[in-house]
């Protein structure tokens, strides 16, 4: 076997804030798709969700609380190194043979790969095998027309994933494929409904409308992300009338800058998952119950990322509507 | 997710997954409505759900009522009762 073949082989999974990649990756993990996966999770919020998601990966680290491919950039890379590391000392037992890294969805994959590759050890051991960018059908053209990071997703990939294309007409999707063909024309084009993959169904033909111009330098405000804890908010912890009412209306007046909201619920039905993007929430996930009934320490915090975001405004606005369920 | 890989989603809107019994949905319906005539009080709006029949009953006062089928919905019909935004956070 040459030293090449022997090397981590590393998938790189990327995509904007809540675009499908954590969906993907847990059917990709329940079918087998990777060899003794290792699964990394780069998360912005320092409270992460998608680990408690990824349960079918052999191996699980999470980088909280920043982005990998500025911020905590030396905590991924000196994370890979120990990970090479503990895998080179290991003699005996089944060998980690591939590394996922599901990165956050305010990353760019380039800068990552990049900062891999710039690493003396990292080479040695690890080869990148591919990345994998999901764009969101519902949401990905608007976050060409505006996001600098989002086309510079696309233009890392080797493989773009089409997400969410059956809440989608055709017309839509078509335009969409074709903007992400007219930034990338090399990648493989594929759909995944639900985290299964499968071929993108005949689109009607589209012209790729042009795309304004971003410098990257562009007068928008950094996403940032506002945890809220909800066990603070609440005495008797009966929170779900007033937190879902003001979540709605919050979604309905601030979608457009309130880009995710995502947070483990602790309501009289059980652990919900509340995911949205933009003004759209999914249906709430019931999780299971947590080990010996013991709840995580991450429960019942929701985070919020966005634009222009007013902690303590919003944090008083959802304690004065909670407050209501409870006079 | 499939079907069998990821964790079973709550049936209806999900303003209403907090309850999973019918009584337990129920009693969110009643709660939400006393909620939103809290928070609509001040724009001389109500809200009523009757429990006996979908959607929540958005009143103006003037004598004009509509049915809402989902708080979503509710948000909407303010705005076009006040002929302005409706912010949560503009009360803070």
């Amino acid at each position: 076997m040459s030293a090449e073949e022997n090397r981590l082989r590393l998938t790189i999974l990327g995509g904007f804030l809540g675009a499908g990649k954590s969906t993907w990756l847990r059917h990709q993990l329940f079918v087998k798709t990777f060899d003794m996966p290792h699964v990394i999770v780069n998360e912005v919020a320092s409270h992460a969700v998608d680990d408690t998601l990824l349960a079918g990966a052999r191996r699980l680290d999470v980088l909280a609380g920043g982005c990998v491919c500025c911020d905590r950039k030396d905590e991924m890379i000196a994370l890979l190194r120990r990970i090479c590391n503990d895998r080179s000392r290991k003699q005996e037992g089944p060998q980690t043979r591939q590394l996922v890294f599901e990165m956050s969805g305010v990353a760019d994959p380039g800068k990552v790969m990049a900062a891999i590759q710039d690493d003396q050890i990292l080479t040695r051991h690890i080869v990148l095998e591919e990345i994998i960018v999901v764009v969101d059908a519902l949401h990905g053209l608007e976050q060409l027309r505006s996001e600098t990071l989002a086309r510079a997703q696309i233009e890392a990939a080797d493989r773009i994933l089409i997400a969410k294309t059956d809440s989608c007409e055709k017309a839509v999707l078509a335009n969409l494929a074709a903007a992400l063909r007219h930034i990338n024309p090399a990648p493989e084009f594929r759909a995944s409904s639900f985290g299964v993959e499968e071929a993108l169904a005949d689109l009607p033909p589209a012209q790729a409308e042009e795309l304004p111009e971003l410098t990257g330098n562009d007068d928008q405000e950094p996403l940032t992300s506002l945890p809220l804890n909800l066990d603070d908010l609440s005495a008797d912890g009966e929170i779900w009338v007033g937190l879902s009412t003001w979540l709605s209306a919050m979604l309905h007046a601030h979608g457009h800058r309130l880009v995710r909201v995502k947070g483990v619920v602790r309501t009289p039905s059980g652990r919900l998952l509340l995911q949205s993007v933009r003004k759209v929430m999914q249906a709430p996930e019931r999780m299971p119950v947590a080990d010996e009934g013991a709840e995580r320490a991450s429960d019942n915090t929701i985070v919020l990322i966005g634009r222009g975001l007013d902690p303590e405004r919003i944090e008083a606005s959802l304690r004065k509507t909670i407050g209501k369920t409870q006079s | 997710m499939c079907s069998a890989c990821g964790f079973p989603p709550a049936a209806g809107h999900w303003t209403d997954a907090g309850g999973d019994t019918p009584q337990a949905r129920l009693r969110i319906r009643f709660a939400r409505a006393a909620l939103l005539n809290e928070l609509l009080k001040p724009l001389g709006l109500s809200a009523r759900d009757l429990g006996s029949q979908p959607g929540i009953q958005l009143s103006n006062g003037m004598g004009q009522t509509k049915i809402c089928q989902t708080v979503e919905d509710v948000w909407e019909q303010v705005e076009l009762f006040k002929g302005a935004p409706f912010d949560p956070l503009a009360s803070v």
